[in-house]
């Protein structure tokens, strides 16, 4: 890979975090927490500048950040995508069955049920397609 | 699946770094796939097969085969 193309890379995981964290940070702030959300963005800036140094390194996790990595790189960070899945499966699944029985509705966790499940299926269909 | 890619490499005075630069991969892929911790894709299987100028067999080995030649021995 190209050494401008790599640094690009490199760049853009710190700024996918400082962007989103900025998100969290401007949110938190119309929220009226003022401190809490300088806090925020203060600890995704340096979560950036950290993982734009990492992503610099030539081990395993820098290659996953950078989103380039080769075969066995792509696959780990595709396991790890699958088993992070599954957690948060796990979570939404067990949260809209609480939150059933506290008030009658999934509320928010059902959203997220139904955009996994959506999107798994339509996932599914595609994938079939293409092998 | 069992290989022999340490003891090629190593026949061929090569480290880890210089194989894995040679087939476009990271280091730490060359050092799992010589430890078994990782199985190769076909194209990188016929890649490594290509460095060593042999065949993908002579290098990879299903453990069902090793055990039936440990057994006509």
């Amino acid at each position: 890979m190209p050494r401008s193309t790599a640094r690009s890379r490199q760049a853009l995981s710190a700024a996918v975090l400082s962007v989103g964290g900025g998100g969290l940070a401007v949110a938190t702030w119309i929220s009226g927490s003022h401190g809490l959300a300088v806090g925020v963005l203060g600890a995704y800036l340096v979560g950036g500048v950290i993982a734009f140094f990492w992503a610099g390194g030539n081990g395993d996790v820098a290659a996953v950040l950078r989103a380039n990595g080769d075969e066995r790189q792509r696959t780990l960070d595709r396991d790890a995508t699958a088993l992070s899945a599954i957690a948060m499966s796990v979570a939404a699944i067990a949260g809209s069955i609480v939150a059933v029985a506290r008030s009658g509705a999934p509320g928010d966790f059902g959203v997220i049920c139904v955009v996994g499940g959506v999107s798994y299926t339509a996932a599914l269909i595609t994938l079939r397609l293409r092998r | 699946v069992k290989n022999r890619v340490r003891e090629l490499r190593l026949a061929e005075g090569l480290s880890q770094a210089v194989l894995a630069e040679d087939l476009g991969v990271s280091r730490q892929t060359v050092n799992s796939i010589e430890a078994g911790r990782y199985l190769p894709s076909l194209p990188l299987a016929f890649a490594i097969a290509r460095h060593f100028a042999t065949a993908i067999e002579d290098i990879f080995t299903p453990e069902s085969d090793r055990d039936t030649t440990k057994e006509e021995r």
